[in-house]
């Protein structure tokens, strides 16, 4: 299996403090890979960096084989590196359809042909099986600002699948979800890995839904990694027991 | 109901083109200048309205326009469509270049830099004298010649500034329905969210400068034969402020906005002349009520009223 995100020595300072510090790991194809960690972790930091929004103080970032650090998130995107955020980010004013045919259309060939092309950019069948797949039908004309809040998770989430992408890196998608929702969550999220061979990498603070969730998963403290493995190996090591109790 | 819309625009379109004939010459004026501003005021609304970058720079954009045409038909005798041409061309560029702060600066930061921009080109018309005829302005700007059609009259030019009104109308219509126009909106509502869905919110924000720039210049272009004679007061900051009141009035980000804010800013203050000196009091307090109570402009209030009775109905369903 070939690696689809590789990441090597990555660091990240802000001023003195290492938030992140000589970071590397790899993520197959088709993987879901959780990753811990306590709060300030760097856990968010090193998304941050892996997704172009700051620019890693060392270390590299590549996408199947090819360099990314410090690439621009819009041309990250474009090369099929797709994101879900961990506080609410949709487009409140427009509707769900809209929401999801914005999230494909730059996908489609030069800017100029979408000014002159159709007016879906030839998306609307696209949207319609997410809005279908992530059961949202009902509100799929409601002005996206109008959903409650586990929906509009569903719609961030529906919007980083919408242009099929290679890897997707998901920011808490469980926070703040209620339960019924956070099965159907986690089964679509099962199902959309199985079916679009993305690979996942999540930041979760929710252990059960990660550990249901995940097939390998790392755990993050004071910026390093700590351990790594599968949900049991990591559930039983002393070191992320340590991590997560104190001192 | 749902033909309402298309009844009430032919409408308007009848009353547009008939008004000329009962009209006298300062009635037709209005009307005229009810166009051009419209044109600038959707510029500014697809600058503002669609893609969220505030931009108090309007009027210099307008006077760029207008003095590329004054100063090259009355000068070196161009043809007014090249001077039209050249002007939006102009504007197209140096809004551009404007932009480029907004990748930087947003909201009240990025209007100071507009601002700025309004004053130092209001600066360089009054104080190059040599090319721009400084406080002394430019006189007998001459209404085209278009393909044998004589636009010297009030009549004629009116429906000149309509044709070109209804030529951007189509064209911003086309365009903010267009992925572009809902790339616009992303960038508006959520820059942060919009590049990391591919958007390339740079190009797109320099484009919604550039775009909405070249149409004051097209505005402006209109505004210089229509008045016959300009100088550096009109297009000072009063004017972008004006323009910026037009687009929130008549509803900012609604297609239809700057044509009703146009009608307010424009139209409105000469039917008060009635009230004589009070007229300008009883439009100020017009304009702060509504804004008080609906910030989201004519348009908005509009859809409120209209919107409201189907909730109701919906909630009735729904008990």
């Amino acid at each position: 299996m070939s690696a689809v995100l590789e990441v090597r020595g990555l660091s990240k300072a802000f001023g003195g403090i290492n938030a992140v510090e000589d970071v590397s790991f790899e993520v197959n194809e088709g993987e879901i890979l959780g990753i811990i960690g306590p709060n300030g972790s760097g856990k968010s930091t090193l998304f941050n960096c892996i997704l172009g929004q700051l620019l890693p103080s060392a270390g590299s970032v590549h996408v199947d084989g090819r360099a990314v650090t410090g690439m621009r998130p819009c041309d990250l995107n474009r090369l099929g590196v797709s994101r879900t955020f961990q506080l609410l980010q949709v487009f409140p004013q427009m509707s769900v359809r809209e929401n999801l045919i914005l999230a494909g259309q730059e996908h489609q060939g030069a800017m100029w042909s979408r000014l002159f092309g159709r007016r879906d950019a030839g998306l609307s069948e696209a949207a319609q099986r997410m809005i279908d797949f992530f059961r949202l039908a009902h509100v799929a004309e409601e002005k996206a600002g109008g959903l409650s809040y586990g929906q509009q998770k569903l719609l961030d989430a529906a919007m980083a699948f919408m242009a099929g992408p290679r890897l997707v890196l998901l920011d808490e998608p469980a926070g703040g979800v209620n339960l019924t929702m956070l099965a159907d969550l986690r089964e679509r999220l099962r199902a959309i890995n199985a079916e679009q061979k993305a690979t996942f990498v999540v930041i979760e603070h929710n252990m059960e839904f990660v550990m249901a969730l995940c097939t390998r998963i790392l755990v993050l403290a004071e910026g390093r990694i700590i351990a790594a493995g599968s949900p049991d190996e990591v559930r039983r090591d002393p070191k992320v027991i340590e991590a997560y109790l104190g001192h | 109901m749902k033909r309402l819309p298309a009844v009430l625009g032919l409408i308007v379109l009848a009353g547009l083109l008939i008004a000329p004939f009962a009209l006298k010459p300062h009635g037709i004026y209005l009307l005229s200048m009810w166009a051009v501003m419209s044109i600038a005021a959707i510029g500014l609304n697809l600058t503002l309205g669609y893609a969220g970058q505030i931009s108090l720079a309007q009027a210099a954009f307008v006077g760029i326009g207008a003095y590329c045409t004054a100063i090259l038909t009355t000068k070196f005798g161009w043809s007014f469509p090249a001077t039209f041409v050249l002007g939006a061309v102009l504007c197209f560029v140096v809004g551009w270049l404007l932009g480029y702060p907004a990748l930087r600066v947003q909201h009240h930061y990025l209007a100071f830099v507009t601002l700025a921009f309004t004053t130092l080109v209001y600066l360089v018309l009054r104080n190059e004298e040599k090319i721009t005829g400084g406080t002394y302005g430019i006189s007998g700007i001459k209404r085209p010649v278009l393909l044998g059609w004589a636009t010297q009259g009030a009549r004629d030019y009116y429906f000149l500034c309509l044709l070109v009104l209804a030529v951007v109308a189509f064209a911003t219509w086309w365009l903010v329905r267009s992925p572009w126009g809902r790339a616009f909106m992303a960038l508006r509502e959520n820059p942060l969210r919009a590049s990391s869905l591919g958007v390339d919110t740079r190009r797109y924000t320099l484009m919604a400068f550039a775009i909405g720039s070249a149409l004051g210049g097209v505005a402006g272009s209109l505004y210089a034969p229509l008045v016959e004679f300009i100088d550096p007061s009109p297009f000072a900051l009063g004017l972008s402020l004006n323009l910026l009141l037009m687009v929130i009035v008549g509803g900012s980000g609604y297609f239809w906005g700057p044509f009703l804010g146009a009608i307010v800013s424009v139209l409105l203050p000469e039917w008060l002349r009635v009230a004589d000196g009070l007229y300008l009091i009883i439009y100020s307090v017009a304009v702060m009520v509504l804004m008080v109570f609906c910030p989201s402009g004519l348009l908005g209030l509009a859809e409120r009223i209209f919107k409201r009775p189907k909730a109701a109905n919906a909630a009735k369903v729904a008990t």
